[in-house]
């Protein structure tokens, strides 16, 4: 473009559409205005030449209507170009920016990420405990998970598991719904001998498949003929992935047998792809609920069968709602076929608390069971844990905030210049702002890859239940990994767009770098302040956890968990008589004990947290013991005791004597001596078990307590021990005492043992850790995770805190170098500078340890044995702060405290 | 508007004079009318307003752009220029025009 000397410019292109209109009017009152003129000078009459200009323009109307068309369609298409170019703009100078820095990027970068990562990882845990109904459920909203409540003993039982009988009741006695099906997720042995495995396993009833609307991929489901009691058919459906692995998806697998437990069973067809049934876990193999029901029941004493008492409470049921039925009434509905299945029962069972007392109610829940009455301890923990991470990114946040400000106040100077030079103040927001939402994009990339790598590691070792997915292929985390990312570059952006839009310009440029820059950033400090209190919560967090994990850990179970395993023998089809099946174990006893690396064994029934036993009992002059609370039944050899490392207190354990016809002893534990007989001695005292017309059991000896069924106070500890000789010779495995971990020596136990096992029959040894572990998961969980967000959020802070002093610090060199050159010592220079680093710290524990203590009240029902505002961690939570922040702030003062005064002063 | 209709022929050719006007420099709207009409002696008698219209559709496809400015006597006008795409334009067109006349005159010649 040429310079023109005709004309200068001053006014800007046309913007807004009312901008055009009078753009375009005034370029057209020119021209008539210029017209006239030309034409009055040729001797025309003003009105003449208004006339004769017109004329000459033709349709004035219809040309301003098409100009103004024009223009503003031209505007529009301006206005885009310009926004983009902007934003184009500002992403080449934030990431030139960025490239500039990366020591400083990469920091915020990492912050970022762990902030926006550990909230994905929640997320993604949350949302599948909470927020997926079942795969390929239709319309799941109508569908319920059914759940019972009866009081018993002064005390409410909720639960989901009812026998068959029951899930029959409910069935036959409720019109609330269109479709009711009964389930049991368990693990059987499948297939046979050494190919065979323990797989999951589905049982369900027929009508499952209808209220899933589920289609066969191949063949065809079991109907309801072919589930009915006494015993459902000989049939199986093959879970697709279970097909895909095994028989390599081939269609000629109908028809084949398998080997199920103990039956056989005839694959009629494929589940389709994905279908998980009520599973968590895929199953491999669908089977009738009554086929399931009747092999349990061929392992029981006789007595009435399954489908006709209501001894065993095994299952499960969920029911799809008639339309228009709601909730409340379907809740309603099933309790009044309680009420009548309850009373059946109770024709039954004579001794069941009567229904006025009991109260008989049925509930129909979400049928996602951790949003049910019943959720896992887990659930509860993972819940909290989601509240942890939000707080993380709100940490990582201020921090990232912080040192964006830092930035903006070093950049004040050239800030100041570009709004000198006509930048408007909107386009500096948008510029500044571009850079925290880019560096939060980073950041969310960061943490999609920590949410994959780090939510694997957790979900594998913290939360085993719940299945690995990919973080990636996920749209919910990644939608969810989105807004978090945005909404950290909002929040990481404002402060120092707060900073920049209110900068003097004036005292600014006038300033020099060093002249009237040093005054306290308020908000910094209000960060700061702020990442401490959060700190102080997460820690106080993590203390009260580790405390718990510690007193779970410490708590007296009154056996040894990690020398001992159980060996629990798997008939599978082998058929044995009575007697052969008491030598059996007794053989493999006999074959443990003989095992170099096994100290000591046993016979047992029951096993702590996985197999329990109560029977009633029955002391003269006292009415109903059983009112007294749950005796707990151990059956055992002589050896029992050594093996599981139980003490005996008084009196003696059983010995070999103690055989079947001899008078029959029992050992009982220190609280049941101390319940029933209440300081009188219990060693000599007759019990009767079972009825009260059995004969006397003498009570010979007195053990300690043991956690039986939970690890908290609520187990009394009150069990009994029999010898196995005088009770079930013929059921039940092995307790094995191993000589080092038991762990290590599982597989030369089972190899061993398995020798002796006759045809299909096989041997499991778990050790008893396995078993007893998970009752710690929940505070291992919240110990492992607190402690680790703790942990960042203290290091965060701490370098968020070391960064604002020595920025301050820096500032100051001019100020410390005058009070160096007037005289003061390097002890006096340190303390300016420490004593403001630590007066943060104590204004953020201050607020820290308020909110925890008012965040304490909700935490305290999943911390064990600890109190919720136990003083010890406060005060080491207190304490530790305060210790970072001197050590955060000693540095710089140090630095301070070497300026050279002559260099400072004579600098800028 | 009868004479535009006489004047389809001619809607290229009125890009094509506003082009080549604005070749003697920036010009406001009154300018560009006042030199097609003195150039072309009238003979063309192009209605003013069907100027503008062109001159703002060649502005909103880019070859000519305009800013504001003060006129000779100091009155707010609307300046415009061409931009590069509108030279090349004036170019391409101007030959295309010249071939195209050549050709119509050779064949009323031979006539």
């Amino acid at each position: 473009m040429t310079a023109n000397p005709r004309y200068r410019r001053f006014f800007r292109i046309d913007r807004g559409d009312a901008d055009v209109e009078v753009g375009v009017d005034e370029e057209l009152r020119f021209h008539f205005d210029m017209t006239v003129r030309d034409l009055m000078a040729k001797g025309m009459s003003p009105d003449d030449a208004r006339r004769e200009a017109e004329r000459r323009f033709g349709d004035v109307q219809h040309t301003r209507e098409s100009l103004t068309s024009l223009d503003r369609e031209r505007a529009g298409r301006e206005r885009r170009t310009e926004w983009f170019g902007n934003a184009a703009q500002d992403i080449r100078y934030a990431a030139r920016g960025l490239r500039k820095k990366p020591g400083f990027t990469l920091a915020v970068v990492l912050t970022l990420g762990l902030g926006i990562g550990a909230n994905a990882t929640m997320f993604g845990i949350v949302d599948q405990l909470l927020f997926r109904p079942p795969a390929q459920l239709p319309d799941p909203g109508a569908v319920n998970r059914i759940y019972l409540s009866r009081r018993d003993d002064g005390k409410d039982f909720t639960g989901s598991s009812m026998q068959y009988r029951r899930y029959e009741d409910l069935t036959n006695w409720t019109t609330s719904f269109s479709e009711t099906a009964a389930f049991w997720n368990t693990k059987f042995a499948v297939g046979s001998g050494d190919a065979s495995r323990e797989m999951v396993v589905e049982a369900a009833s027929a009508s499952l498949w209808r209220l899933f609307g589920a289609k066969p991929v191949i063949g065809r489901f079991f109907a309801n003929d072919e589930d009915r009691a006494p015993e459902g058919a000989p049939v199986a459906v093959l879970g697709y992935g279970f097909w895909q692995s095994k028989y390599g998806g081939r269609q000629d697998v109908l028809g084949a047998q398998l080997h199920l437990g103990r039956s056989e069973l005839t694959i009629i067809g494929v589940a389709p792809k994905g279908f998980l049934g009520t599973s968590a876990t895929p199953p491999a193999v669908f089977v009738p609920i009554t086929r399931i029901a009747a092999e349990i029941d061929a392992g029981n004493r006789p007595g009435k069968r399954y489908f006709e008492s209501y001894n065993m409470s095994w299952l499960e049921m969920i029911a799809r709602r008639k339309p228009g039925v709601s909730v409340k009434a379907a809740s309603a509905d099933l309790t009044n076929a309680y009420l009548r299945s309850y009373a059946a029962h109770r024709a039954m069972s004579p001794s069941l608390t009567p229904a006025e007392i009991a109260n008989p109610r049925g509930i129909a829940a979400s049928v996602v069971k951790e949003r049910g009455p019943r959720p896992g301890q887990d659930t509860k923990v993972a819940t909290w844990l989601v509240g942890v991470a939000a707080i993380v990114l709100i940490i990582a946040c201020a921090n990232v905030g912080n040192l964006l400000l830092a930035r903006a106040l070093r950049r004040r100077r050239e800030i100041a210049v570009r709004l000198a030079l006509g930048i408007s103040r909107g386009r500096l927001l948008a510029q500044l702002l571009t850079e925290s939402v880019l560096l939060a994009m980073l950041g969310g990339v960061a943490g999609m890859m920590i949410a994959q790598w780090g939510g694997g590691i957790l979900r594998a070792s913290l939360l085993p239940k719940i299945e690995q997915t990919n973080s990636f292929g996920d749209p919910r985390i990644l939608a969810f990994t989105a807004v978090a990312t945005l909404v950290a570059g909002l929040l990481t952006g404002i402060a120092p767009a707060l900073q920049a839009g209110r900068s003097d310009l004036a005292a600014t440029l006038k300033a020099g770098a060093r002249e009237g820059t040093y005054s306290r950033s308020p908000l910094r400090t209000g960060l700061l302040v702020m990442q401490g209190a959060l700190s102080v919560v997460l820690l106080v967090g993590a203390g009260l956890f580790v405390r718990s994990l510690h007193n779970v850990k410490s708590v007296r179970l009154g056996y040894d968990v990690g020398k001992v395993l159980y060996v629990n023998p798997e008939m599978r089809g082998a058929k044995l008589a009575k007697p052969e099946k008491a030598q059996l174990r007794n053989r493999l006893l006999d074959a443990a004990r003989g095992l170099r690396e096994v100290a000591q064994a046993s016979r047992t029934i029951t096993v702590p947290f996985y197999m329990t036993m109560e029977d009633d009992i029955f002391v003269t002059g006292i009415d109903s013991v059983n009112k007294l609370g749950d005796f707990t039944e151990q059956v055992g050899s002589p050896e029992y005791f050594e093996t599981m490392g139980t003490r005996i207190i008084r009196g003696r354990p059983f010995a070999a004597a103690d055989r079947d016809g001899a008078p029959r002893v029992m050992v009982v534990s220190q609280s049941m001596a101390k319940v029933i007989w209440k300081g009188r001695d219990a060693i000599g005292q007759c019990v009767r078990i079972g009825a009260d017309t059995m004969p006397c059991t003498t009570v010979i000896g007195i053990s300690e307590d043991i956690k039986h069924g939970s690890l908290g106070a609520d187990d009394q500890g009150l069990n009994y021990y029999l010898p196995i000789d005088q009770t079930g010779q013929d059921q039940g495995g092995l307790f094995v005492r191993t000589r080092g971990s038991a762990v290590a020596q599982t597989e030369i136990v089972r190899r061993s043992l398995q020798k002796l096992m006759p045809g299909d029959s096989y041997v499991n040894v778990t050790p008893l850790d396995e078993i007893v572990n998970p009752e710690m998961r929940p505070w291992q969980l919240g110990a492992t995770m607190f402690a680790v967000f703790g942990g960042l959020a203290l290091l965060v802070a701490a370098v968020g805190l070391y960064s604002v002093i020595a920025y301050n610090v820096a500032q100051r060199m001019h100020e410390m170098g005058v009070r160096v050159a007037l005289g003061a010592q390097t002890r006096d220079v340190v303390r300016i500078v420490v004593v403001e680093g630590v007066r943060v710290a104590v204004v953020a524990v201050v607020i820290g340890v308020g909110v925890s203590l008012l965040a304490g009240r909700w935490v305290a029902p999943l911390l064990f044995e600890t109190s919720a505002r136990d003083p010890l961690v406060y005060a080491g939570v207190g304490s530790l702060l305060i210790i970072i922040a001197l050590a955060a702030s000693l540095v710089p003062g140090i630095r301070a405290a070497r300026v050279d005064p002559s260099v400072a002063l004579r600098a800028d | 508007m009868a004479a535009a209709n006489d004047l389809d022929l001619l809607k290229g050719t009125l890009d094509l004079l506003i082009l080549k006007a604005l070749t003697w420099g920036p010009m406001h709207g009154y300018a560009l009318v006042r030199w097609v009409s003195q150039t072309t002696d009238d003979d063309l008698q192009i209605e003013e307003g069907a100027l503008y219209t062109s001159l703002h559709r060649l502005e909103n496809r880019g070859f000519v752009r305009s800013e504001w400015g003060l006129s000779e006597n100091n009155r707010k006008a609307k300046f415009y220029q061409h931009t590069a795409l509108g030279r090349r334009q004036l170019r391409s067109q101007e030959a295309l025009w010249t071939r195209y006349a050549r050709a119509v005159f050779k064949v009323l010649q031979t006539s």
